[in-house]
């Protein structure tokens, strides 16, 4: 089967601004609220960091493992995982066991909130709006790592 | 009563806190009172009109303290994360309000509440707690004393790390009259002593965590908009300049001039250490706020954010000190205590001019004061943010003048008890010279800014967007008058929105978005129509009902619509702008033409039909 096209993160490009996140939001549910997108920004200005948490539809995907009503599955044909958020009931273990922390969950609605890659769009929406370029929709045949930050210099 | 967020979410939902009787009531705001505020700025002025009793105390339980966000705050639209600090100014009496970014804003606007009012003084320290269109007055006695980052850090292991905070730091609890409201490590509503506000209110932080949605009329129109907008913006040269290296861009183009702020406005040229490309040595990753494209905030190796070019200035140049390393620690420290960069830059630069020229000894001021004494200045600064020794005298701010006799006024660079906030010393530049003057909450550059005449444009050009003629030399007094009422209305336009001016059309650039693209922005996100004409209308609004504020409070009028006496009298020494001062006749001239634009009498108050819509306004349920 020939390599898929992948969203990759530059967390070094990463800015902080959540436009992607609100992206997400927006295109999904009609609403604007970075916390309410699949693909979320974890920043800590004090402790200097920020990168993006997004899903990377693995191959054996430990969510559709833990799903408890099965609504988490990976697609054979697209090798997306996705999600029917109808029959969510909001345990929130598929969030526990993503090593990425890529799952998000609605509190208000009490559902898990999970990249679908926007399968009904030409482009990823959080790609399309990232403004810095630090979300790509690519082929990578061996993903190399990504920098996160700078070592850190003592000036003076 | 908790409101619910998550059904028929209003455009703007208001909660008035009285932190006296712990009581909080929900209300929102008439569609019919923000087709004519808007929102941000402009509807906090509404309400500080409103609910503020005149003539109180601005350090008093009375004193209104609003905190509103714009009506695009949060929204799929660049750079929309900003809101409003609005009070009565402890620092110079009239209105205190300012402008912050950050992430606090749109976090409060999906935590369910659009504009807090805060009234009343608690018994002890309190925090605000918002979730779910609820607010919470909670024990803030653990976080008391600690620093603005020290807070944060302590809150967010408390209540989680997805909060976002607002809150003051050792100088706003120490209610220094110039102390900041802060959000992260740099963001600020610095001017007009509006932390000093919460600290009178016993009010340390306001936190967030926002779980709903704002409901968007048209989402794909908004994302297919934005990107249009990204798209058009990045075109644009002096945002590419911004991204890369933020504000001081600036520093290099005013020394050239010779027009940085030196010693107290004695000297206009300083040393090139604080250039652009010196100050980026020390930058480890260039930063946004909330839903910005252009990320110009610095994340500083020395463990802290910025310095802008106003820090840089009023921590560098104003006070002698120029070196990078130890202007970029100073700007960490007065960001980290909670103190407004440019109050706390002039106070000390006056201070220090004080010290030279006899009005003030060692002994009052405990060490001598010498422009350049780095570590005097840090001393200073501290004192100032915890009231020691001559630091409480100093924290007291432009109310010194009748201290140390009015002559001194002469060369506090500050209009209206507010000091100037621009490094860039306006003798040379007359327009600016008129803004400054004329800004409603003092001496500040972001009420206006007019920089378009010197840019090299047509002279049709330039009439199509001013709507007259305009003369397009910088350092004539013809039509200046046009140019300041131009700035003045489209950033209380923008500031009503919640957009940053950075990329707005104005600031720095003829370019980039104006009155058309907000008229689009607002009909994506709510299905309204707002016509440019009603937006410009929105910010002219804004500006007189500011003005009838500062009249009711303070009497202001023509008299206080001028420059500190060295603007005047003292030309600048040095460079291009040798020999430039601003002419009291030529002065007078731009201010006519402004108030004519305005619509305002020859002493610069508001006609009685005028007043007479604003009150029925106000008076509306």
């Amino acid at each position: 089967m020939p390599k898929k096209k992948q969203i990759y993160a530059r967390p070094d490009l990463c800015a902080g601004c959540r436009i992607c996140a609100n992206a997400c939001a927006l295109v999904h549910r009609g609403e604007a609220n970075p916390r309410l997108g699949a693909v979320r920004i974890r920043q800590n200005l004090i402790e200097r960091y920020e990168f993006q948490e997004i899903c990377r539809h693995c191959e054996d995907p430990p969510c559709v493992d833990a799903c408890m009503t099965g609504c988490i599955s990976k697609d054979p044909g697209t090798g997306l995982v996705i999600q029917d958020q109808s029959r969510c009931a909001g345990c929130w273990m598929c969030l526990m066991v993503c090593p990425y922390g890529a799952v998000g969950r609605d509190v208000i609605k009490e559902v898990a909130i999970k990249c679908d890659r926007c399968a009904g769009r030409k482009a990823p929406a959080c790609v399309e709006a990232c403004p810095t370029g630090a979300l790509v929709l690519e082929t990578r045949e061996d993903a190399a790592e990504e920098p996160f930050f700078a070592e850190p210099t003592v000036a003076g | 009563m908790a409101h619910s967020p998550a059904k028929e979410r209003p455009i703007c939902l208001n909660a008035l806190v009285d932190l006296a009787d712990r009581s909080v009531r929900y209300f929102e705001t008439p569609p019919e009172i923000i087709r004519k505020f808007i929102g941000g700025r402009g509807l906090n002025m509404y309400y500080l009109y409103k609910f503020l009793n005149p003539g109180c105390d601005p350090l008093s339980p009375d004193n209104v303290l609003i905190i509103g966000n714009g009506l695009l705050t949060g929204m799929l639209v660049p750079n929309s994360g900003r809101h409003n600090v609005t009070c009565l100014s402890p620092e110079s009496g009239i209105i205190g309000d300012s402008n912050i970014g950050g992430f606090f804003g749109p976090e409060m606007r999906f935590a369910g509440i659009d504009r807090l009012i805060i009234v009343g003084r608690a018994q002890s320290p309190v925090y605000l707690y918002i979730e779910n269109g609820r607010i919470e007055i909670r024990d803030a006695s653990p976080y008391w004393g600690l620093t603005c980052t020290g807070t944060q850090v302590k809150m967010k292991y408390d209540l989680g790390s997805d909060v976002e905070i607002e809150c003051i730091g050792p100088a706003g609890e120490n209610m220094v009259r110039f102390a900041a409201t802060r959000y992260g490590l740099k963001n600020a509503a610095g001017r007009c002593g509006t932390g000093a506000v919460w600290g009178s209110k016993n009010l340390k932080a306001v936190v967030a965590r926002g779980n709903a949605g704002l409901p968007v009329a048209d989402p794909e129109g908004m994302l297919a908009k934005y990107m249009e907008l990204r798209d058009y913006l990045n075109k644009s040269k002096v945002i590419g300049v911004m991204g890369r290296v933020g504000t001081p861009l600036l520093y290099d183009v005013s020394n050239y001039l010779g027009a940085i702020r030196t010693h107290n406005s004695q000297q206009t040229v300083f040393f090139n250490t604080l250039n652009a490309e010196e100050v980026h040595k020390y930058v480890d990753k260039m930063l946004s706020c909330y839903g910005c494209v252009v990320h110009c905030r610095h994340r500083n190796r020395l463990g802290g954010e910025g310095p802008e070019y106003t820090s840089e200035v009023m921590l560098g140049a104003n006070i002698g000190v120029a070196d990078t390393y130890q202007v970029i620690d100073l700007n960490n420290l007065v960001n980290d205590l909670g103190l407004d960069v440019s109050s706390t830059g002039t106070y000390i630069a006056w201070a220090v001019e004080l010290f030279e020229k006899g009005y003030l000894d060692e002994k009052e001021a405990g060490y001598s004061l010498r422009f350049g004494d780095y570590p005097a200045m840090r001393r200073l600064i501290s004192d100032i943010a915890y009231r020691r020794g001559f630091g409480d005298v100093l924290a007291e701010g432009s109310r010194l003048v009748e201290k140390f006799g009015a002559e001194t006024a002469g060369f506090l660079i500050a209009v209206k008890g507010l000091p100037q906030s621009d490094p860039h010393d306006v003798r040379y530049l007359k327009g600016f010279a008129l803004g400054i003057a004329t800004a409603s909450r003092g001496a500040d550059h972001l009420r206006s800014r007019p920089t378009l005449e010197i840019f090299d444009l047509p002279s049709e050009v330039r009439r199509e967007i001013y709507g007259g003629p305009i003369d397009p030399n910088p350092v004539s007094y013809n039509s200046k008058g046009r140019l300041v009422y131009f700035h003045e209305n489209i950033y209380a336009a923008i500031d009503c929105l919640g957009i940053c001016k950075f990329i707005c059309h104005g600031f720095n650039s003829p370019r980039n978005l104006n009155y058309t693209h907000f008229r689009e922005l607002v009909k994506l996100a709510y299905g309204l129509d707002f016509s440019e004409k009603e937006l410009e209308d929105a910010g002219r609004r804004v500006i007189d009902l500011e003005r009838l504020i500062n009249h009711r409070e303070k009497g202001i009028s023509r008299k206080d619509d001028t420059l500190p006496a060295r603007y005047f009298d003292e030309p600048m020494p040095s460079a291009r702008a040798k020999g430039s001062r601003v002419d009291r006749q030529g002065f007078d001239k731009m201010l006519d033409e402004y108030y004519a634009l305005r619509g305002w009498d020859a002493n610069g108050t508001l006609p009685a039909d005028r007043v007479a819509e604003l009150n029925s306004l106000r008076d509306l349920p």
